[in-house]
Formats: structure tokens, sequence, C-alpha cells
């Protein structure tokens, strides 16, 4: 590598993704310099999949998520918190670092900061309508002070509606409901996490949460939200004109991308921030990774976006590889990992790989002692996702198998 | 190398086996095996240590 000392890093985003960049960085013997703009939050990064499962059931605690400090990267590393990338020039090398809305201390027009390549790892956040934001007892859990501050009303037992039934959503609806908290769930389409999933899972799901106790309100949608009071209950109106109150609502509405401060780059913001198979943007000394990276997948031939945890760090260290190759001379290689995700909810493991968006076809068979349902997602009679629940070996298979030649038309599971 | 797991931290997600299949495998109970020989193999000890950085509890370390 024909690195040099007086080479700059710009990394944006302070979770899982910019935490794995400054690391591979480090891995690498990188000899320039790191500037980490960590973002808002000031609490380091820890571990995202974590909150919606054992840290609101109070399993954990944040000591317990936090995923190694700094110090430990044997780095010329300045770490920026409570501070956010506000812009990039459009024509020069430089980001402006200003502090993040809201943090404390004498507000400054920030500091342009010049740099060699630049990581966007800025994410997503929850998406919140303008309407619901600022509501006493009203959350949404993206953040660990989102996942605290729902964590500390659960010694009162409070009447939850969790709004959302997407995989965050479900999920959060089983924690609570594990933690002995009276919970309804409501349900934008037909089925709980039928998005992601599909009918037969989604119907598993539905029933798992019925034979908890969760109540259920199916292809509904919030229209309105309102909070008498801090201590007082929120009363939730619906499209089909019913309503509920509740002492704590949930909102598990999905997430949006977090890089409108590109704005006026000149970079691709269609969906997140678009790059090539090698994570390179329009700007070849501006990378992507994360949440927010929407990147030609090789193996699916479509664009994609993908928001879990095993994705974050494996694009990360793309992400530096193809810096590091180009700065080398060579060509980089693209990003070809199959997605991963897990949920936890009621004891069970949902797991699913690949990415069945778009898939025309499902098989379903049934696994384990107790059937559980497995399912194996098509398009154009090719093998593009699997999913199971406690079945880790079952799924995994299908992991090499879309990776390596995704052609079969076979079920997937042999036992 | 050997990599050793905290049992009380796992919960057997099976991150670290989609990354390093010859090593990791989580059976249908959720619990973890770790294979007794780890290949010389640099590109699967790479794997694993991504698995380590990977591990979304921080339930494995490596002793080299
Ligand atoms: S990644 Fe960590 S928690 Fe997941 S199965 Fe492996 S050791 Fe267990």
């Amino acid at each position: 590598m024909v690195a040099t000392t007086s080479q700059t890093v710009v990394v944006a985003g302070g979770s899982l993704a910019g935490h794995t960049v400054v690391a591979e960085l480090a891995r690498r013997g990188f000899a320039g310099d790191v500037v980490w703009v960590r973002g808002p939050e000031g609490t380091g990064p820890y571990s995202r999949p974590a909150l919606s499962k054992e840290l609101i059931q109070g399993k954990v605690t944040r000591d317990d998520i936090r995923l190694p400090a700094p110090e430990a990267y044997g780095l010329r590393l300045r770490v920026v918190d409570h501070a956010v990338c506000a812009r990039l020039d459009p024509d020069d090398d430089r980001v402006l670092v200003t502090s993040a809305p809201g943090a404390r201390g004498e507000p400054s027009d920030g500091d342009w900061i010049p740099f060699d390549a630049l990581f966007v790892c800025t994410g997503t956040r929850a998406r919140l309508p303008e309407a619901f934001a600022g509501l006493p007892n009203v959350h949404c859990l993206r953040t660990l002070a989102d996942a605290e501050r729902i964590r500390e009303r659960l010694p009162g037992r409070p009447r939850t509606v969790v709004v959302g039934a997407g995989l965050v959503g479900s999920e959060i609806a089983a924690s609570l409901r594990s933690c002995g908290l009276p919970v309804e769930l409501v349900v934008q389409g037909r089925l709980p996490m039928d998005t992601v999933f599909g009918d037969d899972l989604g119907q598993f799901c539905l029933d798992r949460h019925h034979a908890h106790g969760v109540t259920t309100r199916l292809l509904t949608t919030v229209t309105g939200l309102s909070a008498a009071g801090p201590d007082g209950p929120v009363v939730l109106t619906f499209d089909d004109g019913g309503q509920t109150s509740a002492d704590l609502v949930v909102l598990g509405l999905g997430a949006v991308t977090a890089c409108e401060w590109l704005r006026g780059s000149g970079l691709d913001l269609s969906d997140g921030l678009g790059c090539d198979e090698a994570l390179r943007t329009a700007r070849p000394n501006v990378f992507a990774a994360g949440d927010v990276a929407n990147w030609r997948h090789p193996v699916f031939g479509r664009r994609m976006r993908v928001e879990h945890w095993s994705n974050a760090s494996a694009q990360a260290r793309h992400a530096v590889e193809s810096w590091w190759a180009g700065q080398e001379g060579r060509e980089p290689p693209a990003f070809a990992e199959v997605p991963y995700f897990w949920s936890d909810q009621y004891g069970l493991k949902y797991q699913m790989v690949g990415h069945a968006r778009g898939h025309d076809e499902v098989s379903v068979e049934r696994t384990g002692a107790d059937g559980h349902p497995f399912v194996t997602y098509f398009r154009e009679g090719r093998v593009v996702a699997a999913a199971g629940v406690n079945a880790p070996r079952a799924v995994m298979r299908m992991k090499a198998r879309i990776q390596s030649e995704g052609t079969t038309t076979q079920g997937a599971y042999a036992g | 190398m050997k990599v050793t797991v905290d049992r009380t931290l796992c919960d057997g997600n099976g991150v670290c086996m989609g990354i390093a299949p010859d090593v990791f495998d989580v059976d249908d109970d959720l619990t973890l095996h770790i294979a007794d020989e780890i290949p010389d193999d640099p590109a699967i000890q790479a794997q694993v240590r991504q698995s380590i950085t990977s591990c979304p509890v921080l339930a494995l370390s490596l002793e080299e």
C-alpha cells in the first residue's frame, strides 16, 4: 500500500459499520490519521440487536453490549462525539463537522476536515411521523437511550401498544410480553413480518403472539396519537375508526436513511447512498457501508440496502478493502455477501438468509419435533432466500447454496 | 489458534457460523459447537477472527 502517514481518513457514523471501518484500518496497520465522527449519541458503539431483545427485558445493561473501546485500536485516531458530518463539499475532498443538534456547549460553525478517503456509515434512524414526535409515553426503539427509556417503564407494568409488526415491532411485542406486560400489536398488513417472511412464517408468528396472550389488530393503521399529559394515557385512533388507550406506546414503523447531509454533494441519494458493486460512490474516494449503502448485489442482480447486523460489519471491512485495493492499483472485488438476520421471539429463533423481495414461489417444509415452518423462496425458478425457526443448520446450508449457485428448484431442508 | 465461547452470553444466533461455517456450528437446540482443530488455512483463520469481532454479544475470544 502506498499509504503515507500524511493521509487522513474520515469515518462518518458511530455504530457498527463505522466501528468496523476503524477496527479494519487498525488491523491493516494504517499509518495515517483517522477522524471518527460518531454522531449525536455519545455512548460509543454498542450491539444494536440486543436492544429489542436482551436489553429491554433487563437481561443485560449498556456495559454488557458496548463494543471494544477505540483505545484498543492502536491508530492515530481522533474520536469526535456529539458531532455529525453536516456537509460534503461538492468540489473538494472535505467534510464539515459540526456539533450535533441539541448537543451541549457553544454552538459553532463547525470545522472543515480535508480527507483522502471518506467512509459514510451514518445508517438509519427510526421513522417517526412528525405528528407523533415529542409525545410523552410514546417511544421509538432505535438507540440505546430509547431502549433504556422503555425498560425504565417496565416495573409499572404499563398497558402497551406496539405499532408496526415488522421485524423490530414483532420482536419488541414479544420481548415486552415476555416481561409480563399486557401488549397489543397493531399490524399494518395482514400478518406480522409478512413483508419480510411472507404468509407461512407470518401466520406462524401471529399464532405465537396469540398463544402468548398478545392481542392483535390486523390491517390497521394508526391515524392519530394524543397524550393526556406526562402521566396520562395515550389515546390511539385507527383508520377503521377504532380507538384504544395505552400507558406506553412503542412505534416500530421502520427506519429512514440518515444521509440528508450529503445533499448537494453530487452523490446518488435516491435510496440511501448509491454505490457500485465494490461500495464506491460516484466519488472515487467516498465509500458507503451499513444500512445506508445501496449497492448492486452480484448474486441477486439487483440493487438493495440491507439493515442488518452482519451486513454492517461485512460491508465495512469490504469498503476498506475497496479503498485499499484502489490505492494499490488493484480492481476492488464486488461485495457479494448473502444477507443474514435473526430475530428472537418467545424463546424461538427466526433466521433468514438471502433476499426474498420479488420472490414468485415458495416451498414450505416442516422442521424439528415441533414442525416449525421452513420456507425456501424462489424467483424465476432460482433460490433467493430461506427462513426457518430454530433451524440454524438448514438456514446456513442455504446461505452457501444461494451464494454459490442459487439455481436449484429443489426443496431445501434435508433433515 | 484456539477459540473459546462464553456460554452464558452466546444465544446461538449463528452470526459466526455464517462467516466461518467450517469452524462454528449451531445445532437446532441453538447450542454452539466449535471445531476442535481450526484448520491451518489463512482464509479460515481470517474468517475466525472476523467471527470473533462480529459476534453481537461478544461471546467469542481467541487464545493464540
Ligand atoms: S455469533 Fe456469538 S452469539 Fe452468535 S452463535 Fe456465534 S458465538 Fe454465539
